[in-house]
């Protein structure tokens, strides 16, 4: 059952791969392929049992060895659905009249990408999943850079494709060295090799760049912002978990050093806090986003590095909550994430604008979107009845019973710290966002006659708001499904530990469902009985309100961005009001990549330097070639000489 | 027989000097046909007492190739490309004498210290091939005529030649032919290309030819 999904899922993406330039039938082809691919993860998913392959066909010297447990299986789930969703998104959003190049080019590698990220998470050898590894790369390049007449867009798709590469050298080296250690290039268990353990680091290394994790996330900023947005979508919300899954399946696989716990810990805590710092400095909605990527990756970090620390320690309990957490927080922040990145598309579409400071007031023309987004906003901000606040929680449970253990554990106290500050600066952000996007007047004209988008956008937003509900509302029975993948990741933990307690937070769930619901409706029909008066906006006392008076995204944002400044380091220019008549006042506000213009700028422009001063020893001067030769050979016959003596 | 051996390899070695000294064209080329003479007939001195008519042929077209095929070859490259003597060179004549003069001592100074079989040990044999082989870089390094070049490329072959010959009861002198028929092959073409290079760019000066870099 499962090969026969696998196996129509692959045919359908190679041939929809192929079959780019005609729109419906690669819709048709993407979606079938997607959806068999959903259907073998949930068969593996619920059924519990693993699927392997071991054929005899080989390719590159290795047998071909395919295997899809309940940890790919929760992975696959996510490419599958952001894979089907974001292709029926595009086929509006990317549409062929308007983007006659870009558009059938776009499709291909879209099920190019979905393909290989597929092959990614089901290849069980090294060698093969170093291969699908670099298509996935690959064809995540070609998605970003779709739009390559822009320049933001060609350098951002640069620097992503320097990032990734220097991921995969870590990789290459990570797989290689296990390779040599084991004596094959299969992959599977091998928690009895002590010997291994110190390979995590690598592995974290190569993996932490796609995953996005602080401080090596320096590309995910740029490509999300840049490329369109069912790419960002597909990039925030599975792409970067490909890195996450990197991480969990080998700390799972192999043994770990001490002290990878923390590291992860402390990790995850740094991304989570300086993500969402950066995210409330944006004023470009989708670059908004992406920081919020690297905030949720660092959550899955904690969760991760907790369920680390547990096993260390032995404590199954609270390392089997926590690392519910942090895969179901996987699964989450890939349905709000693609959620905020398709209502951000949608907005983008209908304005041609992402600058917050040019937006407003459009709830009204786009009341869908509007809502939609601010469903995703309250998921990812961590709060109740939605799913983003069932996997934290779960992480908070974790933690706070590390902290009760009162043992070595005692110190990821900091961690709730951290994790609270992130949630409550998470909700500033998205409060800011949503604000300063959807609520108010508008600030130019672009958004004064902006249009709801079409029913195929609509849906592509609408499967993962509904699937959110259900994870808040049936909690139980999505932590039960994670809970099969932590039998894959540490075997020991599935016999000795208690479900997941999930219940309560499932009923609290529905009961504040349904008063909102009533809430809602009571005050709709409240609405209705008194007659609508509306009003401007904003008010606020003013005998003649202009959209210029309202807050910016700047001054929403102002108070939390003044705390950070040694952080965020912006670049500000002020003009001061002077005077009793002042004529002009000025306040332009720039937060910079911090990381990469102040840190992996200056140190990549050393090596320039390095690398320029050494091209000068290439000069096409033969005569002096030669003697770079004879220095050479003198060179080694001196080495060979010494030694001989 | 050693005495003999010492009297051809010397020669070359002096002959070295010859080349490394001269401005003009066709002194070097003689000079390296000559040395290619004299280190043809060293195999015909090593095996003295085990004559015959294989050893003999070999010889015989050693002597023919290094000697005049290839300064033959040169010659009229050099004609074709009507140049005569090379004037500009990186390294000028009197230092490259003294490098030449340097190198040679330290080709002596050197072969004491290695680990030589007896039968070796006392004959120019080794500082010899040392001494060829740094002059064909001193040229090939100082010089900006392509046949200059050529030459030191020769000089080196020579010395790769002898410091081979100290194998010759070891491997079979076929492959020395192999690499001479290459050499005989790559002068052919660099014949060609000198013709080409003068025709293009009216000069034979290879530091024109960086341009072409990158």
């Amino acid at each position: 059952m499962t090969s026969a999904l696998l196996g129509a899922a692959a045919l359908a993406l190679v041939l929809a791969c192929a079959l780019g330039a005609r729109p419906r039938l690669w819709l048709g082809l993407n979606s079938l392929g997607t959806l068999s691919g959903l259907g073998a993860a949930a068969s593996v998913l619920t059924g519990g049992r693993g699927w392997a392959l071991k054929s005899a066909l080989s390719l590159g010297g290795e047998n071909v060895f395919l295997a899809l447990d309940a940890l790919s299986a929760l992975f696959l789930t996510l490419v599958c659905l952001t894979g089907g969703l974001g292709a029926l998104y595009a086929s509006e959003y990317w549409p062929d009249d308007h983007f006659p190049g870009s558009a059938p080019r776009g499709r291909s590698w879209w099920s190019a990408l979905v393909l290989s990220m597929g092959l990614v998470l089901t290849c069980a050898n090294g060698l093969h999943f170093l291969f699908a590894w670099e298509a996935f790369a690959l064809s995540a390049y070609f998605l970003i850079t779709l739009d390559r007449e822009r320049s933001e867009v060609r350098r951002a798709g640069w620097l992503y494709l320097a990032a990734s590469h220097a991921g995969t050298m870590a990789l290459f080296a990570f797989f290689s060295a296990l390779a040599a250690g084991v004596g094959t290039w299969d992959l599977g268990p091998l928690r009895d090799r002590p010997d291994l353990a110190p390979l995590f680091w690598l592995a974290l290394m190569g993996f932490g760049v796609k995953a996005g994790m602080f401080p090596l996330h320096i590309w995910l900023p740029s490509a999300h912002a840049g490329s369109p947005s069912h790419v960002s979508a597909i990039m925030s919300g599975v792409a970067v978990k490909m890195g996450v899954y990197g991480i969990v399946r080998f700390s799972g696989w192999l043994p770990v050093p001490d002290g990878a716990g923390w590291t992860v810990l402390g990790i995850g805590c740094a991304s989570a806090l300086v993500g969402i710092v950066f995210a409330m400095a944006q004023n470009d909605i989708k670059r908004l986003l992406a920081y919020c990527t690297v905030e949720n990756v660092g959550i899955i970090l904690i969760g991760l590095g907790l369920a680390l620390l547990a096993a260390a320690h032995g404590h199954p309990v609270w390392g089997q909550v926590a690392l519910a957490g942090s895969l179901l927080h996987v699964f989450n922040h890939c349905l709000f994430k693609s959620l905020l990145f398709f209502g951000a598309g949608s907005v983008l579409h209908a304005t041609g604008t992402r600058d917050m400071s040019r937006l407003g007031g459009l709830w009204r023309t786009m009341p869908w979107t509007a809502a939609l987004f601010a469903m995703g906003a309250v998921a990812v901000s961590g709060l109740p009845p939605l799913n983003g606040f069932v996997s934290e929680w779960a992480i908070y449970q974790g933690l706070l019973k590390a902290v009760a253990q009162k043992g070595e554990t005692f110190g990821v106290l900091p961690a709730v710290i951290v994790l609270a500050g992130t949630g409550a600066l998470a909700l500033g952000a998205f409060a800011k966002a949503s604000a300063i996007v959807f609520l108010g007047a508008p600030r130019g004209k672009t958004s004064g006659h902006a249009a709801e988008c079409g029913p195929a956008m609509r849906a592509a937003m609408l499967v993962p708001a509904a699937l959110m509900l259900c994870v808040g509302l049936m909690p139980g029975y999505f932590l039960n499904m994670v809970q099969a993948c932590i039998a894959a990741w540490t075997p020991q933990w599935a016999a000795s530990a208690p479900p997941i307690p999930a219940r309560a937070i499932g009923g609290a769930h529905t009961a504040l469902a349904c008063a909102l619901v009533a809430a809602a409706v009571f005050a709709l029909r409240k609405v209705r009985a008194g007659g609508i008066r509306r009003g401007p906006t904003w008010d606020c006392g003013y005998a003649a309100p202009t959209a210029h008076m309202q807050y910016t995204g700047g001054s929403f944002a102002g108070i939390v961005t003044g705390w950070f400044r040694w952080a965020l380091r912006p670049d500000r220019r002020i003009r001061r009001v002077r005077g009793y008549f002042p004529e002009s006042a000025l306040a332009l506000e720039r937060v910079p990549e911090t990381v990469l213009e102040k840190g992996v700028g200056p140190a990549a422009r050393v090596v320039m330097l390095l690398a320029d001063a050494a091209r000068g020893l290439q000069h096409g001067r033969l005569h002096l070639y030669i003697l770079y030769v004879f220095l050479g050979v003198t060179a080694l016959g001196m080495l060979v000489f010494q030694g001989g003596m | 027989m050693n005495d003999y051996l010492n009297l051809l390899i010397g020669l070359a070695m002096g002959l070295n000097l010859l080349a490394l000294g001269t401005s003009r064209l066709p002194v070097l080329i003689r000079a390296v046909g000559a040395q290619g003479v004299l280190l043809g007939l060293v195999p015909l001195v090593l095996e003295a007492h085990e004559l015959d008519w294989r050893l003999v042929l070999i010889t015989l077209a050693t002597v023919a190739g290094k000697g005049f095929l290839i300064p033959g070859l040169l010659h009229r490259a050099m004609r074709t490309a009507n140049i005569a003597r090379e004037l500009e060179p990186y390294i000028a004549y009197i230092p490259s004498l003294l490098l030449g003069a340097g190198a040679t001592i330290a080709a002596v100074a050197l072969a004491r210290h290695l680990p030589l079989l007896p039968e070796h040990a006392g004959t120019l044999h080794v500082p010899g091939a040392i001494a060829l082989i740094l002059t064909g870089f001193i040229l090939l390094i100082g010089r900006t005529k392509a046949i200059s070049q050529v030459c030191g490329y020769l000089i080196l072959e020579n010395g790769i030649y002898l410091a081979g010959l100290l194998l010759i009861r070891s491997t079979p002198i076929l492959v020395e032919f192999g690499i001479l028929l290459d050499v005989t092959v790559g002068i052919f073409v660099i014949g060609i290309i000198v013709d080409r290079i003068q025709r293009a760019f009216d000069s034979l000066d290879t530091r024109k030819l960086t341009a072409l870099h990158e």
